[in-house]
C-alpha cells in the first residue's frame, strides 16, 4: 500500500480507527493497572486513550462553545476533563471511548436511514440514445433537450420524461408510482424517467430531463418533507436549548452542595439529551423514506403526526371508490324508441364537459354506427375524439344547471336532460312508469337521467360507474384498524345507498354539490374527528385542503395534486390508503415510544446517580445504549 | 454572482452536530446562506462566487469531524 492509499483509507475509516485505537489503549491501560499494578504507566495509557478518542469530540465542543450552542459534546468533554483533573483516569477513558463508539454506531445506522432514497436516485440511467440529424447517438441523459426523440430498447431504463411517439410497450413504473404491475404505454402516453421499459422498443419525445423530471421532483419533495420539523421535534428542540445549560447548572449545584466531583460529572454525562432529540427525526425520516419507496409522498413530519390521529376517512365516490369510467347501462324510451331518446340526450349534452355527458354522447355515436345493447366506456383520453365527432347535430344553444343537468334548444324545441330536481324545478310532470323505472335502476347503484322534450319525459338513461375491485377490501381494512369510513357523492340518496352497501362503507352523504363536500368535512371536524379526505386532488382540491389530511390519488405528473395534498399517492391505487394510514399511526406511536424511552432512561439514571448506583462509565454506557435503541426503534418503520 | 452548491454528510451523529457545521460554514467568507439538515444530511450553501471558494467548504466540514461527499 502506498502512502496515498493509506491516507485515503484513513480518511474513509477515520472514525472507526479512532474508536478502535482508543478502545485498545483503554483496555491496555486498565490491564496494566489491574494486573501489573504499574499505576503511572496505566494512568498515562488511559489519558492517551482519552486524548485519542476525545480529540475530535473536544474539537467539536470547542466549536459548539464558540458558536454558543452547548451540545452533548461539550458536556462529554467537560466530564472527561473533570475526571482527569480529579484523578479518575479510568472513568475519563471509559466515558470518551463509549461516547466515541456510540457516535460511530449512530452515524453508521443513520447513514442507512439517510440512504433510503439513494436507490431511487440510482434508477435514472446516465446516458440516453437520441436521434440527431437522422442518426442514433448516445449522449448524457441530462443533456437531452426538450422535444428531442429518445429511443429506448426493451429492458432498458427510460432516461427522460416524455410522451411516447412510436411503438408500444409495458413499462414498470414502480420507482415513480410504487406500482409493481407494468403499465401499457402506446402513442401519446406519458412515461417517466427512471421507469423500466419491459417489452417493446419505444421512441419518446422528451418533455423533461436531468433534474427536471418527475422522479427528481419527487425525490426533492421527499427530502424537503424529511427535513421539515414536526411539532414534536420543534417542542423538543426548544426544550433542548434550555435543557443542556440546565444540566450544567444542576451539576455545578450538586458539586456545591455535596462536594462530590464524580457525582456532578456523572450528572453532566447522563443529562445529555441524546435519545430525546434523535428519536423523533429518525422515526419521521424512516417513515417518509419507506412511504416514498411505495409511491406515497408524505408532505412532512407535521402531516405525518396528524395523519397518525386520523379516525375518519372520507372518500369521494366518483373516480376514487369507483373507476371513474361512466358507461350507459341502459336506455328506456317512453313514447319514443330507446335510440331516439339517447340521441336527443346526446344533442343536448354534446357541448357539455360533464363526465355523464361524455358517456351519453359516446353511447349515442356508438349506437348510430353499430346497434348494440352493451355500454361504451369513456376514459379521459377518448373524450376528445368522442366529443368532436360529427354524427350528432349541434344544439342551437345549451346551458348547464350545475349539479342538476342541462337545458338545450334545437329546432325551437326545448330538450332538458337532468335529474329529478331539475324536472321539479321546471314543473315537468314525471309519470309513474318513469318514476318506477328510475327507482329500479337507482337501487342497483346506477345514476338515472331523464330526457325531456317539449315538456314531456320521453326517456331515461341509466348510467353506471363500476366500483374499483380493491374498494371493498380497502374499506374493510380501514374498519379493522378502527377507522370510520364515509362516502361523499353528488348522487341521490338511493344510488348512494346502493353503492355504499356494495362497498361496505360505514356511512354516506348523498346529493352533495362540490362545495357541500367541504361543509360536510368541516362538520365532521367540528364533531371532533380527525378527518382524512381521499380524492383526485384536482376537482376535490378544496375538500382536500379542508380536511386534516388531504390524500390525492394518481398524483404522478400532476403538480397541482401534489401541491394541495398532505399525502399524494403517485399511483391511482386505492390499496395504498390503508398502508399510508397505518404507517402514519405506527409512526406516531414510534415517536411516543422513543420520547418515552428517552425520558425513562434519564429518570432512571438520575435516580441511580443520586443514590450512587450509577457511575460515570455506566451512565455513559446506558446513555449510548438508549440512543442506539431509539435509532433502532425508529428504523423499524423502514420495514413497515 | 450568487451560486448554490450542495453536499451530503451521511455521518452526522446528533442534531446539534448539524447546527455546529451550519454555523461554521456560515462564518466563512462570502457565504450568504447555509442550511444543514440532520435528518437527510443535506448541506446547501449559497455563496458569492467572487469571494468564496467552494473547495474550502468540504475542508470546513471535515474540520468539524464529518465526511462530506458530493450530493
Amino acid at each position: 500500500m502506498d502512502t496515498q492509499s493509506i491516507k485515503q483509507y484513513y480518511r474513509k475509516h477515520r472514525k472507526a480507527i479512532i474508536v478502535a485505537v482508543s478502545g485498545l489503549l483503554y483496555a491496555g491501560g486498565w490491564s496494566i493497572g489491574y494486573f501489573a499494578g504499574l499505576n503511572t504507566l496505566s494512568a498515562a495509557t488511559l489519558i492517551l486513550a482519552a486524548i485519542v478518542g476525545g480529540y475530535d469530540i473536544a474539537k467539536t465542543a470547542y466549536h459548539e462553545i464558540r458558536s454558543r450552542t452547548l451540545g452533548i459534546k461539550t458536556l462529554v468533554t467537560l466530564a472527561a476533563i473533570g475526571a482527569i483533573a480529579i484523578g479518575s483516569y479510568w472513568e475519563a477513558a471509559a466515558v470518551v471511548f463509549l461516547f466515541a463508539l456510540g457516535s460511530y454506531l449512530e452515524g453508521r445506522t443513520m447513514r442507512k436511514t439517510r440512504n433510503a432514497l439513494e436507490e431511487l436516485l440510482e434508477m435514472t440511467p446516465d446516458t440516453a440514445t437520441v436521434r440527431r440529424d437522422g442518426e442514433q447517438k448516445e449522449v448524457p441523459a441530462r443533456e437531452v433537450e426538450e422535444g428531442e426523440v429518445v429511443i429506448v430498447k426493451p429492458g432498458e431504463k427510460i432516461p427522460v420524461d416524455g410522451d411516447v411517439v412510436e411503438g408500444e410497450s409495458a413499462v414498470n413504473q414502480a420507482p415513480v408510482t410504487g406500482e409493481s404491475a407494468p403499465v401499457h404505454k402506446a402513442d401519446g402516453d406519458e412515461v417517466y424517467a427512471g421507469t423500466i421499459n419491459q417489452e417493446g422498443a419505444i421512441e419518446i419525445a422528451t418533455t423533461g430531463s436531468g433534474t427536471d423530471t418527475t422522479l427528481q421532483r419527487i425525490i426533492r419533495r421527499v427530502e424537503e418533507a424529511q427535513e421539515a420539523q414536526s411539532p414534536t421535534e420543534s417542542i423538543i428542540d426548544r426544550f433542548a436549548t434550555y435543557y443542556t445549560p440546565g444540566v450544567i447548572a444542576l451539576s455545578i449545584g450538586a458539586f456545591a452542595v455535596t462536594q462530590n466531583a464524580i457525582l456532578s460529572l456523572t450528572l453532566l454525562v447522563i443529562g445529555c439529551p441524546g435519545a430525546l432529540v434523535i428519536g423523533p427525526p429518525v422515526s419521521i425520516v424512516s417513515a417518509i423514506g419507506n412511504a416514498a419507496r411505495s409511491g406515497v409522498l408524505m408532505k412532512g413530519g407535521e402531516h405525518l403526526e396528524k395523519a397518525g390521529k386520523i379516525d375518519l376517512v372520507a372518500f369521494d365516490k366518483t373516480g376514487t371508490l369507483t373507476k371513474g369510467e361512466t358507461t350507459v347501462a341502459d336506455v328506456e324510451g317512453f313514447g319514443v324508441t330507446d335510440d331516439e331518446a339517447l340521441e336527443l340526450a346526446a344533442i343536448a349534452e354534446k357541448k357539455s364537459e360533464h363526465h355523464l355527458a361524455d358517456a351519453i354522447v359516446a353511447a349515442a355515436q356508438d349506437r348510430s354506427t353499430t346497434a348494440t345493447d352493451g355500454g361504451v366506456a369513456v376514459s379521459a383520453d377518448q373524450r376528445e375524439s368522442s366529443v368532436s365527432a360529427g354524427s350528432i347535430p349541434d344544439p342551437d344553444d345549451f346551458e348547464v344547471v350545475a349539479g342538476k343537468g342541462v337545458v338545450a334548444h334545437q329546432d325551437d324545441r326545448e330538450i332538458v336532460v337532468g335529474n329529478r330536481k331539475l324536472l321539479d324545478e321546471r314543473g315537468i310532470d314525471v309519470p309513474d312508469e318513469v318514476a318506477e323505472y328510475v327507482r329500479e335502476r337507482e337501487e342497483r347503484g346506477e345514476t338515472a337521467v331523464h330526457v325531456v322534450r317539449g315538456g314531456r319525459v320521453v326517456g331515461v338513461i341509466a348510467m353506471r360507474d363500476e366500483l374499483r375491485e380493491a374498494a371493498p377490501g380497502v374499506i374493510a381494512q380501514l374498519q379493522e384498524a378502527g377507522i370510520e369510513t364515509v362516502m361523499l357523492t353528488g348522487d341521490n340518496e338511493r344510488v348512494a345507498a346502493a353503492v355504499a352497501d356494495e362497498v361496505g362503507i360505514d356511512d354516506y352523504r348523498a346529493e352533495l354539490l362540490p362545495e357541500d363536500k367541504q361543509t360536510v368535512i368541516e362538520e365532521y371536524r367540528e364533531e371532533g374527528h380527525v378527518v382524512a379526505m381521499v380524492g383526485d386532488g384536482i376537482n376535490d382540491a378544496p375538500s382536500l385542503a379542508t380536511a386534516d389530511v388531504g390524500i390525492a390519488m394518481g398524483a404522478a405528473g400532476t403538480d397541482t395534486a401534489i401541491e394541495t395534498a398532505d399525502m399524494a399517492l403517485m399511483a391511482d391505487d386505492l390499496e395504498r390508503i390503508p398502508y399510508a394510514v397505518t404507517l402514519s399511526k405506527a409512526t406516531r406511536w414510534n415517536i411516543y415510544e422513543n420520547v418515552g424511552l428517552a425520558v425513562l432512561t434519564v429518570t432512571v439514571l438520575l435516580a441511580g446517580v443520586l443514590t450512587s448506583y450509577v457511575t460515570l462509565a455506566l451512565g455513559m454506557l446506558v446513555h449510548e445504549a438508549s440512543v442506539l435503541a431509539v435509532i433502532g426503534n425508529g428504523m423499524r418503520l423502514l420495514r413497515h | 454572482m450568487s451560486e448554490t452548491t450542495q453536499l451530503r454528510v451521511l455521518d452526522f451523529d446528533c442534531p446539534s452536530c448539524a447546527s455546529t457545521v451550519e454555523r461554521a460554514l456560515s462564518n466563512e467568507q462570502g457565504v450568504e446562506d447555509v442550511e444543514v439538515h440532520y435528518s437527510t444530511g443535506r448541506v446547501e450553501i449559497e455563496y458569492d462566487d467572487s469571494v468564496a471558494d467552494p473547495a474550502t467548504f468540504e475542508q470546513t466540514i471535515e474540520n468539524q469531524g464529518y465526511t462530506p461527499q458530493p450530493a
